[in-house]
């Protein structure tokens, strides 16, 4: 029976940063195998079985975000729901880095107008975000289930597509003893066949983006202000109406020139 | 048997370490003992997901059924539609349908903006109109400018697709084949612009011999050559590329690789969509408006007021 005692630099010159980073550094270096040629053992490892080799790990942790499983979750959210993801996305640039940049950007006299700006662009980009995902979700899933199983919903042309394709699929493959195709027609066909059905499903989930484009502006128009009072508490100030005030100034500036007092004045040097 | 203690009594630092993340003894030797353990957190897994599954039953049902009468009445309908098989069908060499989606859909919304410019009361005419080229032009401008970042980004993008492939199927190969072929086949197709009379053959075996192309990729090489020589009339001129989806097709073809699976091929497919879904979002969403729209606004202003002051001298002459 072997016993190990964590063994850790306890000294107070590390600070604790260097109690952490110690840590730290084992879990990259040393988390595949599980002794440290240094030491002789692995402080951080604790046994678990990964089910992956020993290369193929080392070949995951070098992917970085490609192998992190919200990624993955995210590229599958993204593939199903074309239009809540760019409108994510742009929740992200116009809700974040757009107002952070507006407000980084120099020029102290226009803060309110900076301020107003910030507040618009992320009510805009949530109002963007929330009514793109609730409108349409429920479209892209239906577009889902309906492309996955054609014949339950009664797609006539998508249910003639399957087929077609699923009789061209062997037959645009065949080859002969040296490798070359013998059904070019059928090869043709197949990836005609294969490419409208692509394009069918991209269209059918993007045109409601096209529909909804034209009401969610208005509606975003519309929502901005109150939005941007009640919930920001930011309101956009009127500005000074500039000749009406000019128009108020220039009487008020001239008028002592008719009061008695003045009018009996002479000039001169007495 | 091998057995650990995380003794550490002392130190102030690690004890507040432990405080924030307690962690309990850990006895690793048996192995009968992580078996254990991977099966009470299965079980408190289960637990919890059975939990969850009954509290947003309805929820999901619901919504299921929502999205059920939602395809059978309205989206086979679309998609069954003449006016889609036709847009479907004169679309079919596009190479990226999703960016032209991006790009009506901008375009809507701005010819709205445009629209709404046009037909305001409070704005005089000259202004009117000025503004609304300059939204135009602003979207047309951008547009360009998307576009060409893309295709731009095209290249690298399918470079970080092709690792996101190899360390999805765990081949570690995989990416550096991909871009070794493309490598390869931009070298032959230089070679042959400056010497028409090229022996690709030999020139495609001295560049596996210089690069170390793997067996599989020389394979795809030799058989993409002999494809473009059979598809030519007269002289070689170059060779087609070979994009990712190709290359995955063939290996698989080979056997070399299994197919993707469909969640895999979603994945793939997810990636380069988010390509254009990110550069078109910091275009439309970030660059114009915090960098073109208050030079064009100024440049805007400066025009009105230029055509002001002259029509004034006009007025005065």
């Amino acid at each position: 029976m072997k016993i190990n005692l964590v063994q850790r630099d306890m000294t107070l010159k590390q600070g604790k940063f260097g109690l952490r980073s110690e840590s730290h550094n084992y879990k990259e270096k040393n988390s595949v195998g599980m002794y440290d040629d240094k030491r002789g053992y692995n402080a951080d490892y604790c046994g678990s079985f990964t089910g992956k080799s020993e290369a193929a790990t080392t070949v995951m942790k070098k992917g970085g975000i490609l192998t992190k499983k919200w990624f993955n979750k995210f590229l599958t959210y993204s593939y199903e729901h074309n239009i809540s993801t760019s409108a994510l996305v742009a929740l992200v640039l116009a809700g974040v880095l757009r107002p952070t940049m507006i407000m980084a950007l120099p020029g102290k006299k226009d803060k309110e107008d900076k301020i107003y700006a910030s507040g618009h662009s992320m009510a805009s980009a949530i109002l963007g975000f929330v009514a793109s995902t609730l409108l349409t979700s429920p479209l892209d899933s239906s577009v889902k289930a309906l492309f996955s199983n054609p014949e339950k919903y009664g797609s006539k042309k998508l249910s003639k597509i399957h087929r077609v394709q699923e009789a061209l699929e062997k037959r645009a493959n065949l080859r002969n003893e040296s490798g070359v195709i013998i059904n070019r027609k059928s090869r043709e066909l197949y990836k005609y066949v294969m490419k409208h059905k692509d394009n069918l499903e991209i269209l059918a989930k993007n045109i409601p983006d096209w529909i909804i484009a034209v009401p969610r502006s208005i509606l975003t128009i519309a929502l901005i202000p109150p939005i941007l009072k009640y919930v920001f508490g930011v309101e956009k100030k009127k500005k000074p109406d500039t000749v009406a005030e000019n128009k108020n100034m220039e009487p008020k500036a001239m008028d002592f020139v008719e009061k008695p007092i003045f009018s009996q004045f002479k000039g001169g040097v007495k | 048997m091998n057995v650990t203690f995380n003794t550490n009594p002392i130190n102030r630092y690690n004890q507040k370490f432990n405080q924030c993340t307690p962690k309990p003894q850990s006895f690793t030797g048996n192995p009968v003992s992580t078996v254990l353990d991977t099966e009470d957190a299965l079980i408190k897994l289960a637990a919890e997901e059975s939990k969850r599954s009954s509290f947003f039953k309805p929820f999901s049902d619901f919504y299921d059924n929502v999205t059920d009468k939602i395809a059978k009445h309205f989206t086979s309908k679309v998609v069954d539609s003449k006016a889609l098989g036709y847009v479907a069908d004169k679309l079919k060499n596009s190479n990226n349908l999703f960016q032209q989606c991006l790009i009506i859909g901008s375009l809507i919304t701005s010819g709205l903006y445009m629209e709404k410019t046009l037909t305001n009361d409070k704005l005089e005419k000259d202004r009117k109109n000025t503004l609304a080229v300059n939204q135009g032009l602003t979207f047309l401008v951008s547009t360009i400018g998307a576009c060409t970042l893309d295709k731009y980004m095209e290249n690298w993008w399918e470079n970080v697709t092709a690792k996101f492939v190899g360390l999805q199927v765990e081949d570690g190969k995989f990416e550096k084949n991909f871009k070794d072929l493309k490598v390869a086949i931009n070298k032959v197709n230089n070679e042959l612009k400056k010497t028409p009379d090229l022996d690709v053959f030999k020139f495609a075996e001295d560049v596996k011999a210089t690069m170390g192309l793997s067996e599989d990729t020389y394979t795809i090489l030799t058989r993409n050559i002999k494809k473009a020589i059979n598809n030519s009339d007269d002289k070689l001129k170059s060779i087609p590329k070979i994009n990712l989806d190709k290359f995955i097709e063939k290996l698989v073809k080979d056997k070399k690789m299994n197919p993707l699976s469909s969640e895999l091929a979603g994945k793939v497919k997810g990636m380069g969509l988010l390509r254009s879904m990110l550069v078109f979002g910091f275009v439309y969403r970030f660059f114009v408006p915090v960098v073109v729209t208050k030079p064009a606004n100024m440049l805007c202003e400066k025009y009105l007021a230029h055509k002001q002051n002259k029509k004034e001298a006009k007025q005065v002459a």
